[in-house]
């Protein structure tokens, strides 16, 4: 365990001792002892019951009424008034009574017993809608521009929480590219751990079905080869004529990751990574695509000990959940991506008994909506591709426009209620949350409780108090916890 | 922060209400501070503790009983504050009382137990640093040890009791010299000199010849500027057009070792676009909270990079960690503003407005009537003028930081801290101020000393919150910038182009117009299919020598060249231009360009790519060759998907369709040739990685992404970049390319040979007996390449490879 070996790096303050009882504690008796509680100022906690997250992110926008929170279901006819338009797919019964999700969510509906669905989710109007802002204010709780570099939700809870498993990296992001995409500097800026410093960064595995290869020995280097060169690299360590700087505390850093680094590589927990390693039918079961296979590989991860898993459904933009146009279509195919693996991931960490300590997040940056762009009064710019009152070509059916005035978020395990429902969006347009609005900060407030992690945890950051939750002032949605 | 408001403001009204505001949290800075700082500071705060009462700490508080952690009603001061008397209430002397909500906080806050953050105090800080610059004395040299700095660091020891720092080999320091001064490794060759001489001036010689290698110089240090002045090629706000670079400027100022004092000013008052990209910092689409709009951001950056001070927190509120206020902040910020300023405190507007000031006014103020430029420009000789002594000891400070491992004030970014030597602080910035603001200079005074020609001390993390004491250089990691830099150079195998628009040498001045490229763009057809992959390709022969040879290529979303099979660019849309020069990468007689592209973006009905390949041969013809109908093209095949670097053998090749499209033409037409021109211009030499947009193996290694002021590099190496170092397929190539480098070097033909090769090339030295031996053991009398390889991993793994001591 190794925290803080940057001199420079920011001291925790409210923190310090639990710090310390942490580096002590085995991480042996730190994996079987249930989650600890980590106060912030004087703050009641109820008490944690997760110690893992995965966070599956539904990047690029879901509209909440064609998924979590559908609507009057008006079918595609041609030359129909687009004001009419609320959802373009029929509601379902779910396995909770007073839930009704999309149709084409069959096999999470038969989940719904299992978790809390909030309907209320809102973000605040930043005026223009830039996919990438809104994502970084949901990935850090904080607004960009900020002054420092924010760490990601993900580095918040492995500065705080540290691995699992000390083995296994405790933040794991799969299925993003970083490269070669658009808005990439954009989605850069908040897939990092900030001012924690890269320890406490994100482990990218932007292709789950190559994620064996990140903790593999380079290609065509057997695993003589590979203890071979370790031993060579040791031999040379033992033999170099500036050992006498071992107290070094860099060099001793340098040397413990190198380690660190070779035991993840040639331990059991490697195998993780590997999906292959699944039985055909388990593949199957998860396999839609990148996404489904990211949930497989999510899943094989926390059960070898990691703490926060993301999993996204990848934002390019203008592709999959960012749709401009197109909306119906390209809807039923991500219902389809994200139908099975989703549903499969759920019932998969119950029956090994890991779904009480695993909290799973389905999140989006906000939802969308066939007229509204932004909220009611917002000046932002309309982006969808085709503006015309009414729709007459199937490809301008669907809802093109980003809406942050109510949206859905989906929780499962970590000790929230079973077949739940919080908040609500209005029946008629404008689909805004109605009751119970729930503000990034306070989800996130919600999230970091659940993890035991106080939302008035603060880290001090060239001199100046800075919070998990904004300023400090995420208030936990506290009905949510069983 | 506005529900707050919206519970303050109706709670008297709902009593529902209040209860849920009473089990709200207090939290201390943001709710108790102001109201003490407000209210109680000014008797009870700082040197002020009258009645013997003092607000600096919290056991200050407790002293006699004046509060009762837990229990508000038993708490003597609330007590006061609640007095109905006003002759007993406090604030005593006409002060307003504190108005009951607030006294409702601090009651929440003693009964929630008094939390108080232990890093906090109202005492007043120890140490206010001298705006004037100051002259020190030099101190008696000790022995021979007459070096200005070594006169002022061997008092220091001496009266400390510290004993000197050995110093350091000739081996050591021609590694540490090298890399500080041109972020490079001497080569086998400049190490086996070097040791060799037995000149008593070598050491001067070389810290000379260093300084004297512009290019080397400036590529080195463009790291540390633009770290410094948020500068980069790629980066968020790029985007959207909301920012501009500073690189060619900087790049031009480094190369001719531009006096600070004019950098300053030209970054402060810019006389031109160049430099204009500091200032005008990033603009994002959208609302923006206040404390992030380009006024304020003008404000905090340079605060930060030139007087080495935090404006951060004042621009959102007073400072609660220093004396920087809300007022001054956007004093700073209402010089660079247009419009008149209006003071926000925490988002929400006070009603007061700024009036253009910068916080020093005993050197000279800013006529807030003046215009903008010239507000600027009196701000820029605010800065530089011969009175201000922050300015020259927070760049000293840098300076010192980069070369010695630590700064004599730290953080770097906190001037405002006790240095542990100010007479060396002071002596370096006259120093420096006396001497034209030469920046090299002070670079040389510093390498020349045996302070700095001393064995670093070993640091450890344990004493990082004690006072520090000097004890010698502390050890430094490699940047992301010079491990990768290490790497290429070792290996040769530093990428083909680079993004930075900069010229590199001065061969290409008045080149532009020898480049006459035209655009011209083909796709597999017109319009194109969407979600589609295309190669496209393209046979050249070369049958006599090349001079130079410039590659320019974009296409589609995403795109992909590869030249005789190797990958040489990528890039990820038509209008991303990838520039690069081929230099030895063509062979004589048959050559292939191959292009993949894929078609999958926001108009997936437009398509096209564009590479041009520029060829000078020596003996003064050029040649050009054009992607055009002679170009062949096929769809990728789908069954390939997912691998993105396997050309399939045989595909339906046809001829390409030419794409004509007026967007396209600009592209190509306005930036191809001047693209060429600066490839050309660097093409002597290989690119460095300051001049690359970031990847993430830079990011892994510590590279911050720009957007905001980083001065600070991390000192350790992660788990995860161990993970990246141990698996990476990249490094292995590398690695593999140097190891086939060596093996058939003909200098190197036996195994002893080849060790010293590697040593002198990555650790600057020549292997012990000790490591020669198991060397030996381990590679063999004919060396693979798969253990040398092997070896050059593990030698580049070492912290001895890692840590420059």
């Amino acid at each position: 365990m190794s925290f803080s070996i940057d001199p420079h790096a920011p001291e925790p303050i409210v923190r310090r001792d639990f710090l310390k009882k942490l580096a002590l504690a085995s991480s042996a008796a730190w994996m079987a002892g249930a989650p600890q509680i980590v106060r912030g100022s004087g703050f009641k906690h109820p008490a944690a019951k997760a110690d893992a997250c995965i966070l599956l992110w539904m990047a690029g926008g879901m509209a909440a009424p064609e998924t979590f929170d559908p609507k009057r279901y008006a079918p595609y006819s041609q030359g129909m008034p687009v004001d009419t338009v609320l959802s373009t797919f029929p509601s379902i019964d779910t396995a909770v009574d007073n839930i009704k999700i999309s149709s084409g969510l069959k096999r999470i509906a038969s989940i719904m017993d299992r978790g809390t669905l909030i309907r209320s989710a809102v973000q605040p109007d930043l005026g223009s809608i830039l996919h990438s802002r809104h994502q970084y204010h949901w990935h850090t709780g904080y607004v960009p521009p900020q002054t420092v570099a924010c760490p990601h939700l993900g580095s918040w809870i492995a500065r705080v929480l540290g691995p699992r498993n000390d083995i296994m990296p405790p933040f794991i992001n799969i299925g993003q590219r970083l490269e070669g995409i658009g808005e990439q500097e954009e989605l850069k800026a908040f897939t990092t751990a900030g001012f924690f410093g890269s320890e406490y960064g994100p482990m990218n595995l932007p292709f789950p079905e190559q994620a064996a290869q990140s903790v593999r020995p380079p290609e065509g280097m057997t695993g003589a080869r590979f203890a071979n060169r370790n031993r060579l690299f040791r031999q040379l360590v033992d033999k170099n004529p500036n050992r006498e700087y071992a107290s070094d505390y860099q060099q001793e850093s340098l040397l413990r990751s190198m380690d660190n680094a070779y035991r993840l590589l040639s331990s059991k927990e490697r195998e993780a990574f590997d999906i292959e390693r699944e039985p055909q039918e388990v593949r199957d079961a998860y396999d839609t695509g990148r996404f489904g296979r990211g949930c497989l590989l999510a899943r094989r991860l926390v059960e070898n000990g990691a703490r926060f898993v993301e999993v996204t459904t990848e934002y390019v933009p203008f592709l999959h959940w960012d749709t401009h146009a197109a909306g119906h279509s390209t809807t039923d195919r991500m219902h389809k991506e994200i139908d099975r693996p989703i549903a499969q991931l759920i019932l998969d960490l119950e029956e090994r008994g890991l779904l009480d300590r695993t909290l799973v997040i389905v999140a989006s940056e906000f939802s969308r909506d066939a007229i509204m762009e932004g909220k009611p009064g917002s000046n932002a710019n309309d982006q969808a591709a085709h503006k015309g009152d009414f729709i007459t070509e199937e490809k301008h059916y669907g809802l093109h426009r980003h809406f942050t005035g109510g949206s859905s978020v989906a929780l499962f395990g970590g000790g929230v209620k079973k077949g739940y429902l919080y908040g609500k969006t209005a029946d008629e347009r404008p689909l805004v949350a109605i009751e119970n609005p729930v503000s990034v900060t306070d989800l996130h407030a919600t999230i970091m409780t659940a993890m035991g992690i106080s939302p008035k945890t603060e880290f001090s950051v060239e001199g100046r108090p800075f919070y998990v939750t904004e300023d400090g002032k995420g208030t936990p949605v506290t009905d949510i916890f069983a | 922060m506005k529900a707050l408001t919206y519970f303050l403001s109706i709670s008297h009204l709902l009593p529902a209400l209040a209860t849920a505001q009473a089990e709200r949290n207090v939290d201390f800075f943001h709710d108790v501070v102001p109201i003490l700082k407000q209210h109680c500071y000014e008797c009870h705060g700082g040197s002020k503790s009258k009645g013997g009462f003092s607000i600096n700490t919290l056991d200050k508080i407790l002293e006699d009983d004046s509060a009762v952690p837990g229990d508000a009603d038993q708490s003597y001061f609330i007590e006061l504050l609640e007095d109905p008397d006003p002759d007993y209430r406090m604030p005593y002397d006409g002060n307003p009382p504190v108005p009951p909500e607030e006294i409702e906080i601090l009651k929440r806050w003693v009964n929630q137990g008094m939390p108080w953050d232990p890093s906090f105090s109202f005492a007043e800080p120890r140490y206010e640093p001298p705006l004037h610059p100051r002259h020190p004395e030099l101190p008696r040299a000790l022995g021979t040890r007459d070096h200005p700095i070594d006169r002022i660091v061997d008092a220091y020891l001496a009266n400390k009791e510290i004993p000197l720092p050995e110093p350091l080999n000739d081996e050591a320091f021609l590694r540490r010299v090298s890399l500080d001064i041109t972020g490079l490794l001497p080569s086998p060759q400049e190490t086996r000199q070097f040791l060799a001489d037995r000149s008593p001036h070598k050491r001067d010689r070389l810290i000379d010849n260093l300084l004297s290698r512009n290019v080397e110089y400036t590529e080195h240090w463009l790291t540390f500027w633009n770290d410094l002045l948020r500068n980069d090629y790629a980066g968020t706000g790029f985007i959207t057009g909301g920012r501009k670079q500073i690189s060619g400027w900087l790049y031009d100022s480094l190369k001719h070792n531009a006096p600070f004092d004019r950098m300053v000013r030209e970054l402060i008052a810019p006389p031109s676009k160049e430099s204009s990209g500091f200032i005008d910092g990033i603009e994002w689409r959208g609302t923006v909270s206040v404390a992030q709009s380009l006024p304020v951001q003008f404000s905090q950056n340079v605060s930060q990079s030139f007087l080495g001070i935090n404006m951060k927190c004042a621009s959102c509120h007073d400072s609660f960690v220093d004396r920087w206020t809300l007022a001054e902040a956007y004093g700073l910020a209402a010089i660079y503003s247009e419009d008149p300023l209006e003071l926000y405190r925490c988002d929400k507007p006070t009603g007061d407005q700024a009036v253009a000031a910068w916080p020093f006014p005993e050197i000279g103020q800013i006529d807030p009537e003046a215009p903008k430029e010239q507000r600027l420009q009196q701000l820029a000789e605010l800065f530089v003028h011969p009175d201000n002594g922050r300015v020259t000891r927070t760049i000293v400070n840098r300076l010192w930081a980069q070369l010695m491992g630590r700064g004599i004030v730290h953080p770097l970014d906190a001037m405002e801290t006790e240095p542990w030597n100010a007479n060396l602080l002071d002596w370096l910035a006259v120093d420096f101020q006396k001497n034209g603001y030469n920046i090299k200079r002070t670079l040389k005074l510093i390498a020349s000393s045996q302070a700095y020609q001393s064995q670093s001390s070993a640091s450890s993390q344990s004493d990082s919150n004690a006072k520090y004491t000097y004890h010698g250089p502390l050890p430094k990691r490699l940047t992301a910038e010079q491990f990768v830099d290490a790497v290429w150079k070792f290996t040769d195998s530093a990428p083909i182009g680079f993004d930075a628009p900069v010229y590199r040498s001065d061969r290409a001045d008045d080149q532009d117009s020898r480049f006459s490229v035209t655009s011209s763009w083909i796709w597999l057809s017109d319009p194109p299919e969407p979600n589609q992959e295309i190669w496209a390709r393209r046979e050249f022969n070369i049958s006599k020598p090349v001079a130079f040879a410039g590659i320019v290529t974009a296409a589609g979303d995403a795109f992909a060249v590869y030249l005789n099979g190797q990958l040489i660019q990528q890039g990820s849309g038509a209008n991303d231009l990838q520039a690069g020069s081929l230099g030895p990468k063509l062979l004589a007689g048959k050559n292939e360009i191959r292009i993949r592209a894929a078609n999958f973006g926001r108009n997936r009905s437009e398509a096209a790519l564009f590479c041009a390949l520029w060829l000078d041969y020596e003996d003064g013809k050029s040649q050009l060759i054009l992607s055009d109908e002679n170009w062949q093209v096929a769809p990728h095949p789908p069954q390939l998907e997912g691998h993105a670097n396997r050309s399939p053998k045989a595909l339906p090749w046809r001829n390409a369709q030419p794409v004509a499209h007026e967007k396209w033409e600009k592209i190509a037409n306005r930036r191809v040739n001047s693209l060429l021109a600066i490839q050309y211009a660097g093409s002597d030499r290989p690119p460095r990685a300051s001049l690359l947009k970031t990847d993430s193996l830079m990011r892994s290694l510590g590279r911050p992404n720009r957007d905001q002021i980083v001065t600070s590099r991390p000192n350790e190496l992660t788990t995860l970049e161990a993970v990246d170092l141990s698996t990476s397929q990249q490094l292995i190539d590398y690695l593999q390319r140097g190891a086939d480098k060596v093996i058939q070097n003909p200098d190197t033909q036996n195994t002893a040979q080849i060790i010293d090769e590697i040593y002198l090339g990555l650790l600057t030295r020549y292997p012990t007996r000790q490591e020669r031996r198991l060397l030996k053991d381990a590679l063999g009398r004919r060396p693979t390449p798969a253990a040398v390889t092997d070896l050059l991993w593990a030698i580049t793994a070492t912290p001895e490879f890692f840590i420059i001591r």
